[in-house]
């Protein structure tokens, strides 16, 4: 394992164009994460496209760099704006905002660079020793009817996040499953909704769709927080916590080690989950469960560790299996499509060097945020101060571009808008995107493997659920399945 | 009607409305596929299936709870405000321009609308002053050449009516000259 990461380090630090790429990564995600309006989804988003003129490694490692620092750049939005970056940093916000509103901004923010970095370094570690030897079991033990066990399983877990409701939640997962029902049907080829418009026959590109659904809808979002004058400017300071303000948490850091990269394996939600139950765990820990909620320091200890702790273990279902666990590692799938290559066991056979950039990366991203977070920071801090209508031409233009130079049609640009504008109409509606965005990605799969793993069984669903990997994974879904559907009749919120 | 609003009431019928297009759109692929007994709609129809299932689920929710929430994960959206005909006005606008200026694309080019059309951001984002505006689309058209055309390359749509085409050609032209010194 060693000689390996030497290896990937020394082809990571070796040609100074990667070095430059990763130098992008790093800043880029950092500074998505942290600017309000905007997400690491955006930057990877508008990346997505000029990545087929990278070469492969340097294009999947830029993502992989984006996830780590983006996930801890989206907790500065949070902790100062109570915008959460991406879902995994919500809790973030709970604590971190009353923090920022009683001026403890900085040290919110010191204790999310410090413990992204702790969590991401340590997931980094255990996701290098893990990974190989899942995928070469994988090969021997994973088929068709276990993929799409684990896609049904992820889709079930994908339901349940970002929704106002249950029930909206599995509404976003079957809106994302019908539009990649557009196109050819993966098993005869069949032309599927194409509306009598040829270009559709391939079926809805992943780039427009993803650029509209997550860039241009959190422009619109935006645009109607400044028309409506709820956008706010934050209140700032840079004092950082003490070293034994933080040691007195180093119980809650492991605890959210722990949490982190058991969630983060799971495809579907991975991180997402992992800081809300790390949070849960927090609050049920405490011996002042109370103070949660009002600004307490653990609280963004807690979400912030989990998290990144959850990026590398994300990483594991994505390459070892093949299935990506959210919207970014969905997106690094198309990065790998674009270059012909299918994440997955067999990548580690063909392409081992890619594999190790990615992690040497990744591990070296997670280094990066405790080494270059605190200078960032204040940069990120002063570059807030750019006014957002002026940010918002400008990413409008990049992802019109991107959206365009795909295929070179126009109607990509006009699927991108109306993505974004079904985007900004759903969220506004409290559906879920990144649930939509995973319905997207993973039908195709799912409907091809589902149709490999019958075919493959002679349409016997006994023999089917004999298989005890895929048994396990459908007991579990429906098991979580059945638990969704028990809270869409009982647990209910106050209304609103 | 229970607690159903009007929102909730559009909403549901909209799903349903697309449930019902794609269904009755599943009929002009409904072929045998050799190798495979279930077709081309199986998988289609299943999903349509569920839709119609969640948005009847949905529906009955809002018919018990009114707009109650539920205790998913990572809800990150507050509700719209909608409450100032202003506001609804200005989203209109948001919304309708990045649709126009794509529809735009192709007659007239990205090289001539992408001003108008940064300019009109800027301004439905609440920027009121002029010189303000034609500075910042000024560096942001500039940071866009810059960036797809002389760095990248980018083949971008140059329209296909003149006088646009004919603008798209002479900036296509500079370009070259400018790579040329």
């Amino acid at each position: 394992m060693i000689e390996n990461f030497l290896a990937g380090s020394a082809a990571l630090f070796g040609d100074p164009f990667t070095i430059g790429i990763f130098v992008f990564g790093v800043v880029g995600g950092m500074l998505f994460g942290a600017i309000p309006g905007v997400s690491m989804l955006t930057l990877a988003a508008i990346l997505l496209p000029f990545t087929a003129s990278l070469e492969p490694a340097q294009g999947v490692m830029l993502f992989a760099v984006i996830y780590c620092t983006g996930t801890y750049g989206g907790a500065i939005t949070a902790i100062l704006f109570n915008i959460p970056g991406s879902a995994e940093n919500a809790p973030t916000a709970f604590d971190g905002y009353p923090m920022t509103q009683k001026g403890q901004s900085g040290k919110a923010v010191g204790a999310a660079v410090l413990c992204s970095a702790i969590g991401g370094i340590a997931s980094a570690l255990v996701m290098m020793a893990a990974t190989e030897p899942l995928a070469n079991w994988a090969i021997r033990n994973i088929g068709p009817p276990e993929i799409f066990a684990l896609v049904f399983f992820g889709l079930v877990v994908a339901s349940s996040v970002g929704a106002r409701t249950i029930w909206k939640g599995w509404m976003s997962v079957l809106i994302g499953l019908l539009i990649a029902t557009i196109g050819q049907d993966p098993v005869g080829g069949i032309n599927r909704y194409n509306f009598g418009m040829t270009d559709l026959a391939a079926g809805i590109a992943f780039i427009p769709a993803i650029l509209g659904f997550f860039a241009v809808s959190e422009i619109f979002v935006q645009a109607e927080k400044k028309a409506s004058g709820k956008y706010q400017a934050p209140k700032v300071s840079m004092t950082f916590p003490s070293f034994i303000e933080l040691w007195m948490h180093k119980i809650a850091v492991l605890r959210s080690i722990l949490v982190g990269f058991f969630c983060g394996i799971l495809p579907g939600i991975g991180a997402t989950l992992a800081a809300f139950m790390s949070y849960g765990e927090a609050v049920r820990w405490s011996k002042n469960p109370e103070e949660f909620g009002k600004g307490k320091l653990e609280g963004v200890i807690s979400a912030e560790t989990a998290n990144n702790a959850a990026t590398g273990a994300a990483m594991i279902p994505l390459l070892a299996l093949g299935l990506p666990g959210g919207a970014l590692t969905a997106m690094m799938v198309a990065v790998f499509q674009m270059h012909d290559l299918q994440p997955g066991p067999l990548v580690f056979m063909l392409s081992p060097d890619l594999i190790w950039i990615v992690f040497a990366a990744m591990f070296y991203a997670n280094l990066s945020i405790l080494i270059i977070g605190v200078l960032e920071t204040k940069t990120i801090l002063n570059l807030l101060k750019i006014p957002f209508q002026f940010l918002a031409p400008l990413i409008l233009m990049l992802a019109t571009t991107g959206a365009y130079i795909g295929r070179g049609l126009v109607l990509d640009v006009m699927v991108m808008f109306l993505a974004g504008i079904i985007g900004y109409l759903l969220r506004r509606s409290g559906f879920s995107i990144p649930a939509i965005v995973l319905g997207l990605i993973l039908g195709k799969i799912g409907e091809q493997n589902f149709a490999q793993g019958m075919q493959m069984v002679h349409y016997d669903l006994g023999t089917y659920l004999s298989r005890p990997i895929c048994a396990i994974l459908i007991a579990a879904g429906v098991i979580t399945l059945a638990s969704n559907i028990y809270r869409a009749f009982t647990s209910i919120k106050t209304n609103a | 009607m229970g607690r159903l609003t009007l929102s909730n009431l559009i909403e549901a019928a909209i799903f349903l409305l697309i449930a019902g297009i794609f269904y009755a759109f599943s009929f002009e692929f409904n072929q045998p596929i050799e190798i495979y007994i279930f077709g081309a709609t199986a998988w289609p129809r299943v999903v349509i299936g569920f839709l119609l299932l969640a948005t009847l689920g949905n529906l009955w929710f809002h018919y018990r709870y009114g707009n109650a929430t539920q205790a998913t994960l990572g809800q990150l959206e507050d509700k719209a405000d909608f409450s100032e005909a202003g506001t609804v006005r200005r989203m209109i606008a948001v919304l309708l321009t990045p649709f126009i200026f794509a529809y735009l694309l192709k007659p007239i080019g990205i090289y001539f609308s992408a001003p108008f059309f940064i300019a009109a951001i800027i301004w439905f984002f609440g920027e009121r002053r002029w010189k303000v505006i034609l500075i910042m689309t000024l560096f942001i058209y500039c940071v866009f050449i810059g960036l797809f055309l002389m760095i990248l390359n980018a083949p971008l749509p140059q329209g296909n009516v003149s006088p646009f085409y004919d603008f798209s050609a002479w900036v296509l032209k500079l370009n070259a000259q400018l790579q040329g010194i």
